[in-house]
């Protein structure tokens, strides 16, 4: 960790009203191994306050357990990661891949439980991902796709400025998906540093200020979707990510927990 | 405690209420053991007699009926969290793990005291509606007789039930899985209610523990910590010697030994998946 200024943004993301340059979360050189099996190798990202950044890698190539070294959650073996934003009592919300509640909740009491934590309106999260409607479901009664909004407004509790979300839109009907890519655009708005690992390139191409394409716990390609596709001299995002990992179409990978 | 630690453990607390509040299962625990309570207590004919005779005819079956509650209402509730992936989450918030097991085990243990105080404490006030003991089954049952030592004989059992809950949160934060969990829980349950007193009397019938030796060791146990106490404090009267049954203080100790053995066990095995 070398850098060390600090990012100074409003008690709310998004009071310096958009996008900034300076970083707010730095993994420097992040490796993790489970055991003999290398998933990362050192890895640097930076995320920047304002800017929303997608996560795209074959399963398997490790996105998971970047997520979760930047999160947190693991200790990477070998590299650090530093958060370097302005002071909170959350800095990080996580959205899990597979987001679960205690059951026998209603889905504004299990984000009242949240919000008593930091501080929030279990409401307004509600509204905020489009579940306004089906605040008294209990969260048993939700579909897969409403447990994953109500996960993301979860991860959205007390505002905290960096947000890592682990395939946000997996499950998820078009609609839906672009309600999740419209709540991540409105938090990035708002000061927020988002990074999501998805499998949907058209959107990620479409919403993404800049991609990471990830494959065998490496990182291969670092850039806006504009210059990946100059640069790999493609016409789409999809295109760019087949010649960079080598798509989907090959066997999975065995870097990462899950994906 | 900072006021954000407090409030991490209130909010835990309230949720680990309301978990069991709105379980059908719970209201069948405490029925469960109000029955069990009601006919130990008919079969004993304690019931009939005194507040004495009453707490001998509990104190054997409560010995496996305490550890058995503790198991129902803690075995799975950190390993849930864990596969739901709700600690993952909750580490993202200002929630250290001390705050989370103490929220956690403050919530079940009211509910343990709650099943298990409930039914006693019904026990208790249809003994005080009864007629003064008839001197001719005194032979059998008791001496001197009061509210007070059946209250100690409560207070007492919830104290073994506190200790039993603790070493049953131990058992969810270290189990790798709901499986090993009722696994665990299980061998938890034998070797609290049988399993340490029979090493102990192993290690007494083999020389390895003196004769004067003996009651001091038993309270390691904490089925023989919880019976030695009820033999001190609250049985005596009903006996020729009053003292001499265990060693209190060593069985306080124990059972005081065991509760932040179970409670740090259980910080530990949840610090370790975080």
């Amino acid at each position: 960790m070398t850098d060390t200024h600090h990012h100074a943004v409003g008690d709310e993301p998004g009071t310096d009203g958009g996008q900034s340059e300076e970083a707010v979360l730095v993994a420097d050189e992040v490796s993790h191994a489970y055991g003999d099996l290398s998933v990362l190798e050192e890895v640097s990202v930076s995320l920047s306050a304002g800017e929303v950044v997608a996560l795209v890698g074959p399963n398997g190539s490790g996105k998971t357990t970047l997520l979760r070294v930047l999160a947190g959650l693991l200790t990477p073996t070998a590299g650090g990661v530093s958060y370097r934003g302005p002071e909170r009592n959350r800095e990080r919300g996580y959205l899990p891949q597979q987001p679960a509640f205690r059951p026998g909740f209603s889905a504004r009491e299990t984000l009242a439980f949240y919000t008593s934590l930091v501080g929030g309106d279990p409401d307004e999260l509600l509204d905020r991902v489009g579940l306004g409607e089906a605040g008294d479901r209990t969260v048993e009664a939700l579909s897969g796709g409403m447990t994953r909004l109500l996960g993301i407004a979860q991860a959205t509790v007390g505002n905290p400025p960096v947000l890592l979300f682990d395939e946000p839109g997996s499950g998820l009907d078009p609609g839906m998906r672009r309600q999740t890519w419209a709540v991540v655009g409105e938090r990035a708005a708002a000061g927020a540093a988002v990074l999501l690992s998805t499998h949907d390139t058209l959107l990620a191409e479409q919403f993404a200020d800049r991609v990471l394409l990830l494959g065998d716990g490496q990182l291969q390609a670092d850039g806006s979707p504009a210059a990946l596709t100059d640069e790999y001299d493609r016409d789409s995002l999809q295109s760019v990510f087949e010649a960079a990992v080598g798509g989907e179409s090959g066997p999975v990978g065995s870097m990462g927990e899950s994906t | 405690m900072s006021g954000e630690a407090r409030q991490a453990v209130q909010a835990v607390l309230v949720r680990e209420l309301l978990t069991v509040a709105r379980s059908r299962a719970y209201l069948g625990l405490v029925a469960g053991v109000s029955l069990v309570a009601a006919g130990v207590l008919a079969a004993g004919g304690g019931v009939e007699v005194g507040y004495v005779p009453a707490a001998i005819d509990l104190l054997l079956p409560f010995e496996l009926l305490v550890p058995a509650v503790a198991v129902a209402l803690g075995y799975r509730t950190i390993t849930d969290d864990v596969d739901r992936g709700e600690l993952d989450v909750l580490e993202t918030y200002p929630v250290p793990p001390w705050a989370y097991v103490l929220g956690v085990y403050a919530g079940r243990a009211i509910a343990l005291v709650g099943a298990l105080g409930v039914p006693l404490a019904l026990a208790g006030l249809y003994l005080s509606t009864q007629s003064p003991p008839d001197p001719t089954t005194l032979a059998t049952h008791s001496g001197v007789d009061s509210p007070v030592l059946f209250v100690r004989f409560v207070g007492l059992t919830l104290l073994y039930g506190l200790v039993a809950l603790a070493l049953t949160l131990a058992v969810s934060a270290l189990a790798w899985s709901r499986r090993t969990a009722i696994v665990l829980a299980i061998l938890l349950l034998g070797s609290v209610a049988v399993g340490i007193d029979l090493l102990l009397l192993r290690g007494f019938g083999a020389g390895w523990i003196a004769d004067q030796q003996l009651t001091t060791a038993l309270a390691a146990s904490p089925a023989s910590a919880y019976r030695g106490l009820v033999f001190e404090t609250v049985l005596y009267v009903a006996f020729d010697s009053e003292s001499g049954y265990a060693a209190p203080a060593a069985s306080v100790a124990g059972l005081l030994a065991w509760l932040v053995a179970g409670l740090g066990l259980t910080v530990v095995g949840v610090t370790r998946r975080n």
